[in-house]
C-alpha cells in the first residue's frame, strides 16, 4: 500500500526545508559582501528579507504539525518530520545570525572599515559550504557526510581566534578603532555560531536515518 | 517471570498452519499490543492464552503456553478456572440479555464465589472498576441491552473483573464504538492495567501506540517483531514493521 497523499507532502516538506537552506545560505554569503561594500541600502534590504525567511519557518512548521495531526506518521516518516521541525529552527536562526551582521553594517556606518575584511569573508564562506553539504546529506539521508562535516568546524573557530587576536592589535595599538573592533568580533561571533549550528542540523540528519540522537563533537565524529 | 510465556507455539486448522514458531513474554501490570494485518494469526494467538481455540473443531497447537510457570496445555488443566483467570472481552458487545446487576452478578455466582448478599458491594466493584458505576448505580435493574454499545462494553468489562481474573484478553475492543466511547475504553485500559496483565488485540495501530506498553507485529502467521511500543512505533528493527506501521505494507 503506497500512501501517496502523505509521501507527497512529506516530500514537498523536504523541498521547502532546502529552499529555507538555500535562502539562508544566500543570506550570510550576502551579509558579509554587503559589510565589505560598506552598501548601508543592501543591509536595509537583507534585514527586510529575513521576514521571509521567519515567513518561511514558520509555514513549514504549522504544514508539519498539520501532518503530523492528520496523517499519524510512525517510525522513519515521524523521525524525518520531527528532523524538519528542528531543521527549519536552526536555518531560521542562522538567517538572524546574517541579520544581525546587516544590523552591524548599519551600526559601523559609512565609511571605510578599520582594515580589510580577509577571514570574516573565508568564515562566511565556509559556514556557507558545511550548510549547504549538510542539507545535501538531509537530501539524501547521507549519514557518512553528515558525520564529517561538524570535524570542520575547527577550520571556523581557528579562523574566529584568528581574527579576534588581530582586532586585538588593531584596539592595543589605537584604542579609538575598539568600537569597530567590537563589531566586528560580533561579525566574526555570528559566522562561527552559525557553523556550530550546521553541527546540530548533521545531528538531526543521523537521528532521521537510525533514529539515535548523538552529539557531533569532535571526538565522538 | 513473565505472566504469560509462550514458548515455540504452532498453531494449525486442520493442516493449515495460521501460527509458526511463536515465542513471547507477557508481563504483568502492562498492556501488550498485537498488530497485524486482517488473517495474520493475532486473534488465533490471543485465543490460544485461554484456551478458546478448543472449542474449534479440528484445531492443532504445539508448543507451550505457560501462565505463572504452568503449562495450561497440559491434560490436567480445569479450562474454565482458567477462562476466569484469562477473562476475554470480544470485539461486539456482548452483554446478557439481562438486567445490568445480573450481568455482572452472574459469574461469580455460577462459580460460587460469592454469597447472595455480598454481590451488592461486588457488583458496585465491579462496576466502579469499569468505569460504569456513576452513570448506572440508580438503575441497576434497567436491561442491559438498552445501554449505549460503549457503555455494554464497559459492562462486558465489569462482568469479565468480577469473577477477578487475572489477565484480560481484548479482542479488537473498540472496533464497534465510536469515537468517544472508544477514547473511554482507553482511559479505562489505563487504569485497568494497574491491577490486571492486559493483552489487546487491535487494527487501530495509533491506539496500539496510545494504550499499550509492549506491541507485537505479526504477519502470515509469524511473529515479526516484539518489543517496547515507544521502539516498535519510532524506530523499529524489521524492515517488514517499518513499511506496515509506516502503512507502505499490509
Amino acid at each position: 500500500m503506497v500512501r501517496e497523499t502523505f509521501d507527497r507532502e512529506l516530500q514537498r516538506l523536504q523541498d521547502e526545508t532546502l529552499v529555507l537552506g538555500s535562502m539562508v545560505e544566500n543570506a550570510i554569503i550576502d551579509s558579509v559582501e554587503i559589510l565589505k561594500r560598506r552598501d548601508m541600502v543592501g543591509s536595509r534590504r537583507l534585514i527586510a528579507q529575513d521576514r521571509d525567511i521567519n515567513a518561511k519557518r514558520f509555514s513549514i512548521e504549522a504544514d508539519v504539525l498539520i501532518l503530523i495531526a492528520t496523517q499519524q506518521p510512525m517510525a522513519s516518516d515521524l523521525r524525518t518530520l520531527a528532523a524538519i521541525l528542528d531543521i527549519a529552527s536552526e536555518l531560521e536562526r542562522i538567517g538572524d545570525y546574517a541579520k544581525g551582521i546587516a544590523k552591524i553594517n548599519l551600526l559601523i556606518g559609512e565609511g571605510p572599515l578599520m582594515k580589510p575584511l580577509i577571514d570574516v569573508p573565508r568564515m562566511a564562506e565556509k559556514a556557507r559550504d558545511m550548510l549547504h553539504r549538510a542539507l545535501e546529506a538531509f537530501a539524501q539521508g547521507d549519514t557518512d557526510l553528515a558525520w564529517a562535516i561538524p570535524t570542520e568546524d575547527d577550520e571556523v573557530d581557528s579562523l574566529y581566534d584568528q581574527v579576534y587576536r588581530e582586532l586585538i592589535t588593531y584596539i592595543l595599538a589605537d584604542p579609538r578603532v575598539i568600537e569597530q573592533a567590537n563589531y566586528l568580533l560580533w561579525v566574526a561571533h555570528n559566522l562561527e555560531r552559525a557553523a556550530d549550528r550546521v553541527t546540530n542540523i548533521c545531528e538531526r540528519v543521523v537521528f532521521t536515518v537510525t533514529g539515535e540522537v548523538l552529539e557531533m563533537d569532535v571526538e565522538s565524529a | 517471570m513473565a505472566k504469560i510465556r509462550v514458548e515455540h507455539l504452532d498453531f494449525y486448522y486442520g493442516s493449515t498452519l495460521a501460527l509458526s514458531d511463536i515465542s513471547m513474554d507477557v508481563q504483568d501490570r502492562q498492556i501488550t499490543a498485537l498488530i497485524g494485518p486482517s488473517g495474520c494469526g493475532k486473534s488465533t494467538f490471543l485465543r490460544c492464552l485461554n484456551r478458546m481455540n478448543d472449542t474449534i473443531p479440528g484445531v492443532r497447537m504445539e508448543g507451550q503456553v505457560l501462565l505463572d510457570g504452568q503449562d495450561i496445555y497440559t491434560s490436567g488443566t480445569d479450562v474454565v478456572d482458567l477462562r476466569r483467570r484469562v477473562g476475554m472481552v470480544f470485539q461486539r458487545p456482548n452483554p446478557f440479555p439481562q438486567s445490568i446487576f445480573d450481568n455482572v452478578a452472574f459469574g461469580p455466582l455460577v462459580l460460587g464465589m460469592h454469597k447472595r448478599k455480598n454481590l451488592i458491594d461486588l457488583v458496585e466493584k465491579s462496576l466502579r472498576g469499569a468505569a460504569l458505576w456513576d452513570e448506572v448505580k440508580d438503575n441497576l435493574k434497567q436491561e442491559a441491552l438498552g445501554l449505549s454499545l460503549g457503555q455494554q462494553q464497559r459492562l462486558c468489562i465489569a462482568r469479565t473483573i468480577a469473577v477477578e481474573p487475572e489477565i484480560i484478553l481484548m479482542d479488537e475492543p473498540c472496533s464497534a464504538l465510536d469515537p468517544i466511547a472508544t477514547l473511554e475504553i482507553e482511559e479505562l485500559m489505563n487504569r485497568l492495567k494497574e491491577n490486571y496483565c492486559i493483552v489487546i488485540v487491535t487494527h487501530n495501530m495509533q491506539q496500539a501506540a496510545r494504550v499499550s506498553d509492549r506491541t507485537g507485529f505479526f504477519w502470515l502467521g509469524k511473529l515479526v517483531e516484539f518489543n517496547d511500543t515507544q521502539v516498535i512505533f519510532t524506530r523499529p528493527g524489521q524492515q517488514l514493521t517499518e513499511d506496515y506501521i509506516t502503512g507502505r505494507a499490509g
